[in-house]
C-alpha cells in the first residue's frame, strides 16, 4: 500500500513539474502531446524537448542520490553518511572548476566531471583499503580531507576567476542546476545509473544483514569485503552521474534515507526502492519550485533543498515525543 | 562434527594459541574456558572461518573451513556474539529473518515458507514468540540473549557457536539458556560455547576445552577436568574444591571461598 502511494505521489510530482515552464501550457494540451510523442508543433516540442527530459533528468538525480545515500549510511551504520563522502562532489567539482577556468569547451565539462568524480571515489578507496576490504572510519577520513582539499581548488579556480567571465559558471556548477540539461545528457548516464541501481539491487539483502553488525553479517554468510567494493562502485557510479547532470545537489542523499525509514523501516528491499521514489518526488518538486519562485530565473536547487528541506527535517527529527513506528530511533 | 587439527591462531601479530588439536561430535556440548584474553573468542571466530588460522586445519563436517564459501560455510555453523548497539530500529522477527540470509541468492527478495517455519522454529526453541513483534531495542538482556540464539538457530546449522552467552545475565536466565543449548545437543546440534563460569560449563557441558599457556590445556569432562590443578594454572589463582550433596563437584577460587561455604561443605555428606 505503501508502495503504491509513493508511486502515485511521483506520478503527481512528475505531472506537477511538466506543468511548471516559461509557456503556461494547459494540462490537456501536455496530454495531448504526451500521447502524440511524433506531432509536429511547439507544444510538442516543450513537452518532448524541455519539460519531459527536465522532469526525468530531476528524478534520476533525486533516486541516484537517495539510492547512494542509504547504500552508503547502511554500509558505514552511520547516519550522517551522504553520497558525497566519497569524495565523488568534491572531486568532480575541483576538476569541473579548473576544467572552465582552463577554458575547456562546455561540452566536456561533464564527461570531465564523471571521470573526476569517479577518480576521486577510488583514491579515498584506495586510501581506506584494508586487507581485502575498506574500513569504515578510514573511509570517512580520507573522504572528508581529500574533499576539503578539493574544495580548497574550487576555491582557488573561483578566485582566480573572477578576473573573468568564468566565476559565474563554476558557482553555477556548485549551486547544483537543471537548466539545459536533456536527452543527451541523460543518455549519457544511463548505462552508469543502471549498472549503480542492478549493483543496488544485488547490495539490499547484505545492507539488511550489516544491520545487526558486521562480525554477524559475516556469520551469516556475507562477503563484507565484497559487498563494500559493490555498494562504493554503485555508489560512486551514481553520484557521478548525478553530478553530471545537475552538479552538486545535496540534502537529498543525507536527508531522504532518514525519511523513508520512517516511513517504511529499515528493510533494504523496501527502502531502496522507497528511497528512489522519494528522492525523485523531492528532485523533481524542487526543480519545478526552482524554476517557479523566482521566474523567468531559476533558483539553485541545492539552496532551495537547504532552506526548506533542512528546517522541515530537523522539525522532525528533534521534536520532542517522536513516535517513529518502525523507522529509524530520532 | 568439529575437527581441529595443530591450529595455531595469532592476532594483530602476535601468536595466541599454538598446537590446537581436538574433536568436537555431533550431538556434543563443549565449553570453551580460559582466562580473559586466553583466545576463547578467536578460537570460536575460527571455527566460524571469521579469522584466519596462521597454521594447521579446522574441518568441518570433514571439510576444511578456509576453503568453503561463505554461504556454504553460513550453512554449516553459526555463530552467535553477544549485545551490540543497532541503528536501525527492528523488530524481533526482522534480527531473527536475517538469519536466512544463506537460504537465499540475491535476486531472491521474498521470504519462502521455510524461512518463515524456520524463524518460527527459532522463537519457539528460545521461547520468545511472544517477543516477535517488539521492538530489539525494548528487549532486557536476557530477551536481547534469546533473539541473537534464534538468529543463530534460524540459521539452520549442525554447528553452533556460542561467545559467552551468560554475560551480563543474572542467575535464573543464565541457565535458562544453558539449559537450551543442551536442549540443542539433544536436537543432534554441535555446541560449543566461551563461558566465563566454570561452575555452569560443569553443570551443562559433556566436555570442557581449557585454554591456557597459548595453548589448549586439555579437553575433558568435567569431573576430570575440576579435580586437577589444571584450572589454577589456566586462571593463575588457587581453587577451592567443594562437593555438593547431590555428589557434583563445584570449584571456586580460594580468596572467594566463605565461611558459609565451609560450613556447608562440613554439614555436607561424605560421598
Amino acid at each position: 500500500m505503501k508502495a503504491l502511494t509513493l508511486i502515485a505521489i511521483l506520478v503527481a510530482a512528475a505531472a506537477a513539474g511538466m506543468l511548471v515552464g516559461g509557456t503556461p501550457l494547459p494540462a490537456a494540451q501536455i496530454a495531448w502531446a504526451l500521447a502524440h510523442p511524433h506531432a509536429s508543433g511547439v507544444v510538442g516540442a516543450i513537452v518532448w524537448q524541455l519539460r519531459l527530459p527536465r522532469v526525468c533528468v530531476a528524478a534520476t538525480v533525486g533516486a541516484s542520490l537517495a539510492l547512494c545515500g542509504a547504500m552508503l549510511q547502511g554500509l558505514l551504520r552511520n547516519p550522517l553518511v551522504d553520497p558525497y563522502l566519497t569524495g565523488v562532489s568534491a572531486g568532480a567539482a575541483a576538476a569541473i572548476a579548473v576544467a572552465i577556468l582552463a577554458g575547456a569547451s562546455p561540452a566536456a565539462t561533464p564527461a570531465v566531471g564523471f571521470l573526476a568524480g569517479l577518480g576521486a571515489a577510488l583514491l579515498v578507496a584506495a586510501l581506506a583499503r584494508r586487507g581485502g576490504g575498506i574500513d569504515g572510519t578510514r573511509l570517512i577520513l580520507a573522504g572528508v580531507s581529500l574533499s576539503t582539499l578539493f574544495a580548497a581548488i574550487v576555491t582557488l579556480a573561483v578566485v582566480r576567476a573572477q578576473s573573468g567571465d568564468y566565476a559565474s559558471t563554476i558557482v553555477a556548477w556548485l549551486a547544483g542546476s537543471m537548466a539545459g540539461r536533456g536527452w543527451r545528457e541523460l543518455e549519457t548516464v544511463a548505462p552508469y545509473v543502471t549498472a549503480g541501481a542492478v549493483l543496488a539491487l544485488w547490495a539490499a539483502a547484505p545492507l539488511n544483514a550489516l544491520r545487526v553488525g558486521e562480525l554477524r553479517a559475516r556469520s551469516v554468510g556475507v562477503g563484507v569485503e565484497r559487498a563494500q567494493w559493490i555498494i562504493l562502485a554503485a555508489s560512486s557510479l551514481l553520484a557521478a552521474s548525478s553530478v553530471v547532470l545537475a552538479g552538486l545537489v545535496g540534502f537529498i542523499g543525507l536527508i531522504v534515507p532518514h525519511l523513508a525509514r520512517r516511513l517504511v523501516g529499515s528493510d533494504s528491499r523496501v527502502l531502496l526502492p522507497a528511497c528512489a521514489a522519494i528522492g525523485a518526488t523531492l528532485c523533481i518538486v524542487a526543480d519545478a519550485v526552482c524554476r517557479r519562485i523566482v521566474a523567468p530565473a531559476e533558483l539553485p536547487i541545492g539552496v532551495l533543498l537547504a532552506f526548506i528541506g533542512v528546517p522541515t527535517f530537523l522539525y522532525l527529527y528533534l521534536r520532542p515525543a517522536v513516535r517513529s513506528g518502525s523507522g529509524v530511533r530520532g | 562434527m568439529i575437527e581441529l587439527r595443530g591450529v595455531g591462531l595469532g592476532i594483530g601479530g602476535h601468536d595466541l594459541l599454538a598446537g590446537i588439536d581436538a574433536r568436537v561430535e555431533t550431538g556434543e556440548f563443549v565449553a570453551v574456558l580460559g582466562a580473559n584474553g586466553a583466545g576463547k573468542t578467536t578460537l570460536l571466530r575460527a571455527i566460524a572461518g571469521l579469522h584466519p588460522a596462521d597454521g594447521g586445519a579446522i574441518l568441518l563436517d570433514g571439510r576444511p573451513s578456509s576453503r568453503l564459501a561463505p554461504l556454504d560455510r553460513a550453512r554449516l555453523v553459526a555463530l552467535v556474539t553477544g549485545d551490540e548497539v543497532l541503528l536501525d530500529a527492528l523488530r524481533v522477527r526482522d534480527v531473527v529473518s536475517i538469519g536466512r540470509f544463506p537460504y537465499h541468492r540475491w535476486w531472491e527478495w521474498r521470504e519462502r515458507s521455510s524461512d518463515e517455519a524456520a524463524v518460527a522454529r527459532a522463537l519457539s526453541a528460545v521461547r520468545i514468540e511472544a517477543l516477535t513483534e517488539r521492538l530489539f531495542s525494548t528487549l532486557s538482556a536476557g530477551e536481547r540473549q534469546r533473539v541473537w540464539i534464534a538468529l543463530g538457530l534460524a540459521q539452520e546449522t549442525p554447528i553452533v557457536l556460542l561467545d559467552e552467552p551468560t554475560s551480563h545475565l543474572d542467575v535464573r536466565v543464565a541457565h535458562e539458556i544453558l539449559a537450551l543449548l543442551r536442549g540443542l545437543t539433544r536436537a543432534g546440534k554441535s555446541v560449543v560455547c566461551a563461558l566465563h563460569d566454570v561452575n555452569e560449563a560443569a553443570a551443562y557441558a559433556d566436555r570442557i576445552a581449557l585454554l591456557g599457556d597459548g595453548t589448549l590445556l586439555a579437553i575433558a569432562p568435567p569431573e576430570e577436568l575440576l579435580v586437577g590443578s589444571l584450572l589454577e594454572r589456566a586462571y593463575g589463582i588457587a581453587m577451592e574444591h567443594v562437593r555438593l550433596p547431590d555428589g557434583r563437584l563445584r570449584v571456586f577460587a580460594r580468596e572467594a571461598v566463605s565461611a558459609s561455604s565451609d560450613a556447608h561443605r562440613n554439614r555436607a555428606p561424605s560421598a
